[in-house]
């Protein structure tokens, strides 16, 4: 039997995706049901004077309206979960709904309760409110000043945290040979999953049971947040994460409004519905990113680098979210290296609050920051030493015998193979020809630009000791449970909650290439906090290096049990028993062998168990890893610049990951080519603009410029394979790798076609404006 | 009470019949009134085509469209792709490409291919890329489903089909 | 945001300096105007119905005339609030001669809040000279009507 793990299954998932019979939040419909409508502040900081909601009770159809003095004593405001310690963090909670002031413009004010959703709407215009408006703060930078607006009375200059790792002298960088200064801007960027956020609520009076169904990538960290913001225990709170929609990070988030709505569910005793509208997603939703990164880099005239110094301050949004504090800080932070070996490095990280959308993970989190910087960087430096960027990688990329590798951060890279990708990646691109190719276009008139990226990234959260360390409020093992039913068939359960990453498919190929069972009878159960156990959830491409290495541990625990029970019933002792594709045999003796079905049967029966062993056949693990695990790989992108519009076309995009042991090549190539899109967008099209006074104007799929089809090639994507040795799968994590990688691929290749014109640096994204702009500037300077 | 208005249509291939407000989206009463929840709402805006479903045989936004303007029309949801013989063979191409992930934009994106095909059964990747224009996926990067259409096409086009058939509503 | 609007009246720049701060002419010309009436600080209070793009409501506020130097300039400060955001206007209006009659330029600071701002600021631009212009034909027809019947 050819090997399920490594082979390009179809997903378990789809049947019921392509035939509309997937069941999302918004597809929920409970009896009595009745919907929620949020009224949002149209200013970005302004006191709140007034809410009159009189008329708005008295349209018909709206069941109550409530406000936050309404709430008040029935929830707690929703608090981050990473408290960042060493770094004078100072949280801010989100309240339930706002109260004395708003912080930013679609800040919830009141939320209306209604019929349906045209009626809740209706009665929202009804609802009067009185704002002071309040001079408000957009900037990071800004907000730091001194005469800036205070948000929050009790947090000076704004400033909600200041972390610091690592030192370097100023000599170091007074005494180097050459050194490369570099002003960044990681825009802000907004996750736009196709499914909003949404939230089902349904309360029993009678037994105190709270069921939420919401939009989540982590039900039991939403569990145990609104376990205590609400005032109900775990064991009556259930949290059921069903069909999302894609998350992207933006739904880590404990926000307030699932909260809201499960408690106004237990005032008025009648289950309520919300669903987020588009425009409410853009501004009520986590944003992702916003970082000023300054980056000094020192180096040989031969090109080695030898110390790296960034600072980065962070826009936090008005509260801090619920990952907010450690994106900027750790996950941006030890990561600065990136894939080379730099004797020294240190970083400083301000974030600051200001009147804009609070910013949480999006994809990458941090790590996208950390690369699109040093590989920024990296760029320069070859540039100013005259040197090809290919060759200044390959003299700094941390080398194969290295491994495991201690940074200058303080991280211990798990395993890798730098060069490797990098001649795969090179191999499959043929560099002599373009720069060739590029120097003859020139002479036409066409600008052709190739961009680098040797990333490596941190994921696969992590060791629960060091998420203690770093201040995280909870654990970051997995779990899984392994139960192989009387009849044969298995159900697996994880505490990782997928939502498309195909996990269904994954795990269960796990599991039936360990059993040898087809994987038709194995089936995934996951995102419920009453069904499975325990569990954190998925982010930080975690799923399948943590929750996956659980799944697998699990069954070995089921194998090792079957294993004993088949010993006892074909009399030989466990040590003579082979286990073969779903098949224990005694050894030498082909004819004496039970199927694990059939030692299902009998361990479910459990009428003759050999001593000492209790009846079913079920496996559980409570797998913590005991490092981070480091995917890497070399991203090129090839790009045309049109002269005269300054539109940037992407002509070619090649892709080699390792992300360890693939067990699904089709889900992974998808993952990349996913993972990609985004991150080409945020190098070209994607950004959140605000106005001075802390207006959203790219707050509508007009104005916010989503990655459409036409604007790629086809993603040449390949694979080297390094396992991981910090898991039993021997797998890394592969969710961020391509928001990681494609943005200063990207950069560089536009910058690298701008050459002629002696444009040095822009920020993303490079629209046609921005670059056009350049070329001009540029030509003007001739 | 606010005004209410009969509408009647042909849905998947059954007639239906409802007295709703005349401000009613066609999206909405597909998934409010008939239950038919395989047709999603990803925007306010019709950027995302999460909504498309086929009205009289054409893709149409279904959040853009009044249901009392469908009165008397036929229309096409995801739910009426597939026969009791299997799936439709771009549900199909779909599968065996991984042209979806979390799934939410799919059936909106398979009506807008369905669209397509009637109208170019051989369709470039080009024109595959261009013809997209009108849905957003966030997951997939489209690369996999512009293959899932590519590869639809040419199983329509072995099978002899010149119009992109459904299961029950085409036919009448 | 920054706009400017020239309107050229074939009236005496005397006459449309008068005219224009006058409460009648205002009442007929503002577009979508539903109410228009004047307070004791000599401000007014207005209500408005507006149309930008998708975005409709129905707007109140408060108009103030002030800094005027007849029959040159007056500054126009317009403050209203609707359910789709609020608008913060301040407009500089130049009266200047012309060879026929006057000119009146309106230079015009605008900020707006809300659904405005996120879905209405791409067409604002367009809709606020519409208005404008709206604003001035009505102004320039009731201007003659009244000036007709003197």
């Amino acid at each position: 039997m050819a090997s399920l793990i490594g082979s390009a299954v179809r997903r378990k998932e789809d049947p019921r995706l392509l035939t509309g019979n997937g069941c999302f939040t918004d597809d929920i419909k409970l009896t009595g049901m009745v919907h929620a409508a949020f009224l949002r502040s149209p200013h970005a900081h302004a006191r709140i004077i007034r809410v009159d909601t009189e008329k708005a009770r008295s349209l018909p159809g709206v069941t109550a309206v409530f406000t936050g003095l309404d709430l008040a004593g029935k929830m707690k405001a929703v608090p981050a979960m990473w408290f960042l310690p060493g770094c004078d963090l100072k949280p801010k909670d989100r309240p339930a709904l706002a109260t004395d002031k708003v912080r930013y413009a679609g800040e919830a004010v009141a939320v209306v309760i209604a019929e349906n959703r045209y009626v809740a709407r209706d009665a929202l215009d009804l609802i009067e409110v009185d704002y002071e408006v309040l001079p408000a703060v957009v900037s990071q930078e800004l907000a730091m000043q001194d005469d800036a607006a205070l948000l929050h009375d009790d947090v000076p200059n704004n400033l909600a945290l200041l972390w610091k790792a690592g030192e370097i002298p100023d000599q170091v960088f007074a005494d180097a040979e050459v050194v490369v200064k570099q002003r960044l801007y990681n825009q802000r960027v907004i996750p736009s999953p196709m499914e909003t956020r949404g939230a089902v609520a349904q309360y029993n009076p009678g037994s105190g049971e709270m069921t939420l169904w919401c939009t989540s990538q982590n039900p039991h960290i939403h569990r145990l947040i609104y376990a205590d913001v609400l005032g109900i225990p775990e064991t009556k709170l259930r949290i059921i994460a069903p069909d999302v929609g894609g998350g992207f990070g933006a739904k880590i988030a404990t926000y307030t409004e699932e909260a809201v709505v499960a408690c106004i569910a237990r005032e008025i005793q009648k289950p309520v519905k919300w669903v987020e509208e588009r425009k409410e997603h853009f501004m009520a939703t986590s944003h992702g990113r916003d970082e000023v990164l300054e980056v000094e880099l020192a180096g040989t005239k031969d090109g080695r680098i030898t110390a790296l110094r960034v600072t980065n301050t962070a826009n936090l949004g008005a509260y801090l979210s619920t990952f907010g504090a450690g994106c900027p800080t750790i996950d941006f932070g030890l990561m600065v290296t990136g894939a080379y070996a730099i004797p020294q490095a240190a970083v400083v990280t301000y974030g600051v609050y200001t009147n804009t959308t609070p910013t949480d993970a999006y994809r990458g989190a941090g790590k996208p920051e950390a690369t699109y910087q040093i590989e920024r960087a990296v760029d320069l430096f070859a540039d100013k030493i005259g040197m090809d960027p290919v060759e200044v990688r390959r003299i700094n990329l941390v080398p194969n015998d290295a491994f495991p590798y201690n940074s200058a951060m303080g991280v211990t890279y798990d395993s890798g193979d730098y060069q490797k990708a990098l001649d795969k990646a090179l191999e499959i691109f043929d560099y002599a020809a373009f720069r060739e190719e590029q120097k003859e276009q020139r002479q036409k008139g066409k600008y052709l630009g190739v961009g680098f990226s040797t990333y490596v990234e941190l994921c696969g959260f992590g060791p629960s000791a060091v998420a203690g360390a770093i201040g995280f409020q909870g654990g970051v093992w997995e779990n899984s449970t392994v139960r192989v039913h009387p009849g044969g068939t298995v159900t697996v359960f994880t505490g990782t909650s997928p939502h498309g990453q195909g996990t269904a498919t994954t795990f269960c190929q796990i599991v039936a290439e360990k059993l040898g069972v087809p994987i038709s009878d194995v089936e995934l159960v996951s995102g419920d906090t009453q069904s499975v156990s325990m569990g954190w959830g998925t982010y930080g491409s975690r799923a399948t290096a943590v929750g996956g290495a659980a799944v697998s541990l699990a069954t070995d625990r089921v194998i090792e049990k079957a294993r004993k029970i088949a010993a006892h019933e074909l009399e030989t002792t466990v040590d003579q028993i082979e286990f073969i594709a779903g098949q224990f045999t005694v050894k030498g003796d082909l004819s004496r062998s039970r199927t694990i079905q059939q030692i299902a049967r009998s361990a479910n029966y459990a009428w003759n168990l050999p001593e000492g062993v209790e009846p079913a056949l079920e496996g559980q693990s409570f797998f913590d890893p005991s490092n981070f695990v480091y995917p890497f790989g070399t991203h090129i992108c090839v790009v045309e610049v049109d002269e005269g519009t300054g539109e940037v076309e992407i002509r070619r995009y090649i892709a080699v990951d390792d992300v360890g042991r693939v067990i699904n090549p089709l889900l992974a190539e998808g993952q990349v080519h996913g993972g990609i899109a985004q991150g080409v967008g945020q190098a070209l099209w994607e950004g959140a603009v605000y106005t001075e006074q802390g207006q959203l104007q790219s707050g509508t799929f007009m104005d916010y410029t989503m990655p459409k089809a036409r604007f790629f090639p086809p993603i040449e994507s390949a694979f080297t394979e390094t396992l991981s040795p910090v898991n039993p799968l021997g797998a890394k994590g592969i969710g961020e790798t391509g928001t990681t990688a494609a943005p200063p691929a990207v950069v560089n290749a536009v910058m690298d076609a701008l050459k002629p014109f002696g444009v040095a640096a822009l920020d993303m994204p490079l629209t046609p404006e921005k670059v056009w702009r350049a070329i001009r500037s540029g030509r003007d300077k001739e | 009470m606010a005004h209410q208005v009969e509408v009647s249509m042909k849905v998947n291939g059954a007639e239906s019949k409802s007295v709703i407000e005349p401000r009613m989206l066609l999206v909405h009463y597909l998934r409010e009134e008939l239950n038919l929840t395989g047709t999603h709402i990803g925007c306010d805006t019709s950027q995302c085509g999460a909504c498309t479903v086929l009205l009289d045989g054409d893709p149409v936004k279904s959040c853009t469209v009044l249901a009392v303007q469908a009165n008397g029309k036929s229309i096409t949801t995801v739910e009426g792709l597939a026969s009791k013989e299997g799936l439709h063979p771009i549900q199909m191409s779909f599968w065996e490409k991984h042209g979806l992930q979390c799934g939410f934009c799919t059936p909106g994106v398979m009506i807008a291919a369905i669209g397509l095909l009637n109208e170019n059964p051989d369709p470039s990747e080009e024109e595959i890329r261009l013809a997209l224009e009108g849905v957003i996926c966030r997951c997939t990067g489209y690369q996999f489903i512009v293959d899932a259409v590519k590869h639809a096409a040419q199983t329509l086009r072995e099978a002899g089909e010149t119009k992109v058939a459904m299961a029950d509503s085409m036919k009448a | 945001m920054q706009l400017s609007y020239t309107h050229t009246f074939s009236l005496q720049r005397e006459i449309v300096w008068k005219l224009i701060q006058n409460e009648d002419v205002l009442k007929t010309a503002i577009p979508g105007c539903k109410s228009f009436s004047r307070m004791d600080d000599g401000s007014y209070d207005v209500e408005m119905g507006l149309s930008v793009g998708p975005v409709k409501g129905v707007f109140t506020g408060q108009v103030q005339m002030t800094d005027q130097e007849e029959p040159s300039y007056y500054c126009l400060k317009v403050k209203g609030k609707g359910l789709p955001g609020e608008v913060d206007a301040v407009a500089h209006m130049h009266l200047d001669e012309t060879e026929n009659g006057a000119a009146v330029t309106c230079r015009m600071e605008v900020v707006v809040t809300g659904v405005l701002a996120s879905v209405g600021q791409r067409v604002m631009g367009g809709v606020a000279k519409l208005v404008l212009g709206q604003f001035f034909k009505s102004a320039d027809t009731e201007m003659r009507k009244l000036t007709s019947q003197v």
